[in-house]
């Protein structure tokens, strides 16, 4: 099994970079407005295979993203790794504490605020230190963040009853 | 896999959630909108250290060297907006013009702001040029 | 020197700034004698009527202005030059007179600050060849105001400004805690003499400005100001005005200059070079400043 989920976890890593950087190439008419693509694969890989392996995906894909965009080991690095870390943790949490009570769409939006909130923050802290422009933007942010989290649940939904899916149809795939 | 169906899969607390989140920003969006006071100086900061104030009400353009190359700003018509910037994705420019709030460009550390005005008490002790 | 000088300082005792401000004054009067250039007494004066006969013995002061001057004159490549008096004295700035070219070519190979010999240990300074002119003008506020200082804490003040002209040096804080705030002046055309641009916050540093509009006559739709280039023999363009920072007023005097006829590209590497601060205006308006003062300079408006 070991060697199954390091398999599954870089398999699941490439598929988190290579989104994230289809993503960036996207031409964006809207400013601030990233689908965090990305999030989908944490977010799959949280409800199909449990905490460890998503945190590692998400570490991962920060850290190869960022060596790709070089923006390793600066402010960018560290804002894309306590956005992805804590919203990671937020939705581990979300899903053990309350078993049950939301589906991937509410655990996307619960990724996507964390993800957000932890980002705006570490903005003012490392960067401007002025509260206005910080404020400023923040509903806005957590508009563009609710929306993609909305649709990026969806997408996660879709994909974990196909996979599911297929796991039924096909015993000899083990546990999926 | 149709929508009806995903529509079911989602639970109760996912559509509370997603209500509030809602509702959060966009009320947000409007206080942000009604109560951001009224400035007439521009703050232009490399750093968080002021290098130009500027009153809003007379155009120009400068630039500001940060260390990805020159920001430039333009003052226009009571309105503010960054005109160009070596920044990758360009997100502070096309923010466009401004007439009150804030222009952030992250990667080149510059922050434009409109204020109410500093009050910098600089009396001037001399002169040179 | 035909020159406004303030003098401020902070103290507990009238009558010890008082005394301390007489004395400071009257070291930069001997100064503005000595170094006259206009005076038929005063050394300079002597040293120019002595061209490519002998040296003359100086005073420390002045000998310590022209061993100065050639220093600049080295590292700015001849771009400060006090030897450019046979050009100058071609112009008239009362009057807006402008030389031909003929006559600034004739007296163009007088001005090489390699002629100038200053001689340290016998307090000489001789001018190499018959008709050399030194007017040391582009130096000797800046070194007065130098002097001032020093006398003004030798006489006890902790904190002050001497301002001669507009070559300044500030030293200690003011009585609040804050560092003096300089003014400097706009250079765009047609602005007046309060017309400050940008103010920054000094202390024991010294600031001068060279600006196109200092003095200056208008002929033909075109600027004569007085800062002539020491190679071309004409005002150089480039700059509307250059402020230099430093901790001594002889160098930011000269090297504003300096730097001004340099141009904003030479005249920045020279400002690193030296590790100098400074704030260039160039010709079109557009400012540049040293990244040591980014942040300590504010400005008013758009030099533009």
């Amino acid at each position: 099994m070991l060697s199954q989920d390091k398999y599954r976890i870089a398999l699941l890593s490439a598929y988190a970079v290579g989104l994230h950087g289809l993503e960036s190439l996207l031409p964006s008419p809207v400013p601030w407005l990233k689908f965090g693509l990305a999030n989908i694969i944490t977010l799959i890989t949280l409800m199909l295979y449990g905490f460890r392996p998503a945190i590692m995906v998400t570490l991962i894909r920060v850290l190869i993203s960022s060596l790709f965009t070089g923006t390793f080991p600066g402010p960018a690095f560290l804002l894309s790794l306590g956005g992805g870390v804590v919203s990671t943790l937020a939705m581990a949490t979300a899903l053990s504490a309350f078993r049950g009570l939301f589906s991937a769409v509410g655990l996307s939006l619960i990724g996507a605020f964390f993800h957000n909130m932890t980002q705006l923050f570490l903005a003012y802290f490392l960067l401007i230190r002025r509260i206005e422009p910080i404020l400023f933007i923040t509903p806005l942010i957590m508009l563009l963040g609710t929306l993609t989290g909305l649709v990026n649940g969806t997408v996660s939904e879709l994909v974990i009853r196909h996979i599911k899916k297929s796991a039924i149809t096909d015993p000899a795939s083990g546990t999926g | 896999m149709s929508l009806r169906k995903l529509l079911h899969s989602t639970t109760i607390a996912d559509k509370v959630l997603f209500s509030l989140l809602l509702l959060l920003s966009l009320s947000g969006i409007f206080l942000i909108k009604a109560f951001v006071p009224e400035g007439h100086t521009v703050v232009i900061e490399l750093d968080n250290k002021p290098v130009y104030l500027l009153p809003l009400d007379k155009d120009g353009i400068v630039s500001v060297d940060g260390p990805l190359g020159k920001t430039t700003v333009e003052i226009k018509d009571n309105s503010v907006r960054i005109q160009d910037s070596p920044c990758r994705n360009k997100l502070c420019v096309r923010q466009g013009w401004i007439k009150t709030g804030a222009l952030v460009c992250l990667p080149n550390r510059v922050v434009v702001t409109i204020d109410r005005g500093r009050e910098t008490g600089n009396t001037i002790d001399a002169v040179t040029g | 020197m035909d020159t406004l000088v303030t003098i401020t300082v902070v103290s507990r005792s009238q009558e010890k700034a008082d005394r301390a401000m007489n004395t400071a004054f009257s070291e930069i009067e001997q100064i503005a004698k000595l170094s006259d250039f206009y005076s038929p007494e005063s050394e300079i004066s002597m040293i120019n009527r002595k061209s490519g006969i002998s040296g003359v013995t100086v005073s420390p002061d002045v000998l310590e202005m022209l061993s100065k001057a050639r220093y600049v004159s080295e590292n700015t490549g001849g771009a400060f030059d006090i030897t450019i008096g046979p050009v100058m004295s071609l112009y008239d700035f009362h009057k807006g007179i402008k030389p031909d070219a003929s006559k600034i070519r004739e007296n163009l190979h007088f001005v090489n600050y390699r002629n100038l010999s200053v001689d340290r240990n016998n307090s000489t300074v001789f001018l190499k060849e018959k008709g050399m002119l030194v007017d040391p003008g582009g130096i000797t506020k800046g070194y007065a105001a130098d002097k001032a200082v020093e006398i003004l804490k030798q006489q006890g003040i902790h904190a002050g400004l001497v301002a001669v002209a507009g070559d300044i040096k500030a030293f200690g804080l003011k009585p609040d805690g804050k560092p003096w705030t300089i003014g400097i002046r706009n250079p765009a055309p047609g602005n007046s003499e309060d017309d400050i641009i940008a103010t920054i916050g000094l202390s024991d540093m010294a600031i001068s400005t060279s600006g196109d509009y200092e003095r200056f006559f208008i002929l033909d739709g075109k600027k004569y100001h007085h800062l002539i280039d020491p190679k071309t023999g004409y005002p150089a363009s480039g700059c509307r005005s250059v402020s230099v920072i430093a901790k001594k007023g002889v160098f930011t005097d000269s090297f504003a200059t300096g730097v001004f006829i340099l141009g904003p590209e030479k005249g920045m590497k020279v400002l690193d070079k030296m590790g100098f601060e400074g704030v260039i205006i160039d010709s079109t308006g557009k400012a540049q400043i040293t990244p040591g003062i980014r942040g300590k300079v504010e400005f008013k408006k758009t030099p533009a």
